[in-house]
């Protein structure tokens, strides 16, 4: 895995869109998850004033916790016009995260949407310790 | 699950009750879709559906399943009041995504060398898109009211006519809404969106009647051969797509203290008679009804840039709503049961209601004839008008097919694209299209979807539904 690239490839699905990101650790896994799925619905540089945001997340388990990480990232997105442009985990178990998030204002001028994500799904959700490294398989509703 | 299919007829299949199932399933197919359906895991999310608790008659599909999340998409199960469940997965994202079909006196060949012109009046005036955001502001008090009123509430605002309400299913305003349990969130996300098409598979067409089936249902649905017809195919935005997750997350989390067993996340779901059940409903009619008033709005500016591109008065024009139906919901309707008259909660993912002639909940104009049930097609593909029939009620609580469904991926789809000018394919055919996205023309091309002409030949070979008109497109504005 390359550290400098987000480990992210698309997964064919025939009425949605689905991803399978890796980690080298499950705090790697998550930033990448979440960075990946910005990536799918906006491009352009971040710029400009950003802001911090704490955020903790809890789940059942890790593949529900997954899912509703990435959930409060979409609504960040869709409900609050907000970006998320960085991302550290400060910790993580398999029912709790917490996490800094570094995010910016959505701005026309600058950022294009690509795509648009109605929900993250459970649908086929893993989250799964491989021998080196983490994966996560996630389908979002588009 | 390893599923067996008996076939019972030429449009009939059964799948049989084993294990944890409850009910038989029963897909309404032929022997040229049931191929594909068996290629993915969507006859498995129809035995799992069997597993719900208070499910009645059997857990069914639709000739245009495809497998979606818990439910599959073309899924139609109904449950008892008592013991059944709600399922926010059974609805769907897009709650009350839904279509809404307008005639009008014009005939093609008088607006044909105009259409692209009008295509391009459309995809100014017309929101559409991803990030596309609405000219309406919502006041506090009116984002209460539009969740409430629905289509009536547009109507008070100026978009429309009370008339229009009638030929709207539920009226466009589904009972039982209450504004106090939606989130925050869902507010959010649909508060600048109301009178927007959307992105995706949603679309705004305009279209010629290129063959009239039955000639006594088309004069009741005032339609005629060669006449211009609008298609407006959307759903209920942020809004519903909100709603649905903040319940799923919620019945998600409470699934564990109930006695029952579930084969999918995704199908995470509350008693009816639960707290929990109940609130999901008067969230989802709320967005039921927010859709309802977005399709009215979408309408009324359809007219209007009609009315200014083609420089025509409302007379000539002479739109009219034909009908407007949901393919996303769960209502609580009167059944027929072994002899009985029971309320049953029937969840309709991507299935259309079709209420058979005489049917008290139909508008005195169509009582005769039957429910319009509206099919659109997919992009540059014939959409179809059917009337529904008393084999619906028998067969499938009154529920009919909704479209045509994918059978290729998006990506799938953009490699059989590559190096087509797929919007010069679709001009050859005498079809003018425009879309926001750079990327929606490849992933919505015609392959990409089952052929809806044979998805309706089962819903009129079953006795389902029967064809009225088939309706080709001359103008496409896409998100």
């Amino acid at each position: 895995m390359d550290p400098n690239k987000l480990n992210f490839k698309f997964l064919d699905h025939t009425a949605d869109l689905g991803i399978i990101v890796s980690g080298l650790d499950l705090k790697d896994l998550f930033k990448t998850a979440a960075k990946s799925m910005i990536k799918i619905i906006v491009k352009g540089k971040p710029a400009g004033k950003t802001n911090t945001v704490k955020l903790t997340v809890e789940g059942e388990d890790l593949a529900d916790l997954m899912v509703r990480w990435l959930s409060e990232i979409l609504y960040l997105f869709e409900g609050e016009k907000v970006v998320l442009t960085d991302v550290e985990i400060e910790s993580i178990s398999p029912t709790h995260l917490d996490a800094i998030l570094i995010t910016t204002s959505f701005d026309p001028s600058l950022h294009e949407i690509l795509c648009e994500i109605k929900a993250v799904t459970y649908h086929q959700i893993e989250v799964e310790k491989k021998d080196d490294h983490w994966e996560a398989k996630v389908i979002f509703d588009v | 699950m390893d599923i067996k299919l008996e076939k019972i007829d030429n449009y009939r299949w059964l799948i049989p009750k084993t294990g944890l199932m409850r009910v038989n399933g029963l897909v309404f197919s032929n022997a040229e879709l049931i191929k594909d359906v068996q290629g993915d895991q969507s006859l498995t999310q129809v035995a799992n559906v069997a597993t719900l608790p208070g499910i009645v008659g059997h857990s069914l599909a639709m000739p245009d399943i495809h497998w979606g999340y818990g439910f599959p998409i073309g899924g139609v199960a109904a449950f008892d009041l008592d013991e059944g469940i709600i399922s926010p997965g059974g609805v769907g994202y897009d709650i009350n995504c839904g279509c809404r079909l307008m005639t009008t006196r014009l005939r093609a060949d008088e607006i044909r060398p105009l259409m692209k012109n009008l295509v391009s009046a459309l995809f100014q005036n017309i929101p559409a898109g991803v990030g596309s955001t609405s000219t309406i502001r919502l006041s506090k008090s009116d984002e209460a009211k539009v969740v409430v009123q629905g289509a009536a509430w547009a109507v008070k605002k100026g978009f429309g006519t009370i008339e229009d309400l009638e030929r709207t299913e539920d009226l466009g305003a589904m009972e039982g809404a209450d504004p106090s349990v939606l989130s925050e969130r869902a507010i959010k996300r649909g508060r600048d969106q109301l009178g927007t098409l959307g992105s995706g598979n949603h679309f705004l067409e305009v279209q010629v009647v290129d063959r009239i089936y039955n000639s006594e249902k088309a004069n009741a649905y005032n339609l005629f051969e060669g006449q211009v017809t609008i298609f407006i195919h959307s759903g209920s935005r942020g809004l519903g797509h909100q709603v649905c997750d903040d319940f799923l997350k919620q019945m998600s989390t409470h699934r564990s203290k109930e006695s029952f067993e579930l084969p999918d996340r995704q199908l995470a779901c509350a008693r009816l008679k639960s707290d929990q059940g109940r609130r999901y409903l008067a969230a989802m009619a709320c967005a039921a009804n927010y859709a309802w008033a977005n399709r009215q709005i979408l309408m009324y500016w359809t007219q209007e840039t009609l009315l200014k591109a083609l420089s025509i008065s409302p007379r000539e024009l002479g739109m009219r709503l034909l009908y407007d139906v949901c393919h996303n919901i769960a209502k609580k309707e009167l059944h027929t049961i072994e002899g009985k008259e029971t309320v049953l909660c029937v969840h309709r993912k991507g299935a259309t209601r079709a209420l058979p002639p005489r049917h008290s909940l139909l508008p005195e104009v169509y009582r005769n004839v039957g429910q319009p049930v509206l099919i659109p097609g997919d992009m540059g593909t014939l959409s179809y008008v059917l009337a529904g029939e008393e084999g619906a009620m028998l067969n499938s609580f009154g529920s009919s097919c909704h479209g045509a469904g994918r059978v290729l991926s998006r990506t799938q789809a953009t490699k059989k694209a590559k190096g087509r000018a797929i919007h010069r394919e679709l001009e050859d055919k005498g079809i003018f299209v425009q879309s926001r996205g750079k990327r929606t023309l490849k992933e919505e091309i015609s392959e990409a979807y089952k052929d809806v002409s044979q998805v309706v030949d089962v819903v009129h070979g079953a006795g389902l539904a029967s064809r009225v008109a088939r309706l080709r497109p001359l103008g496409v504005i896409k998100g």
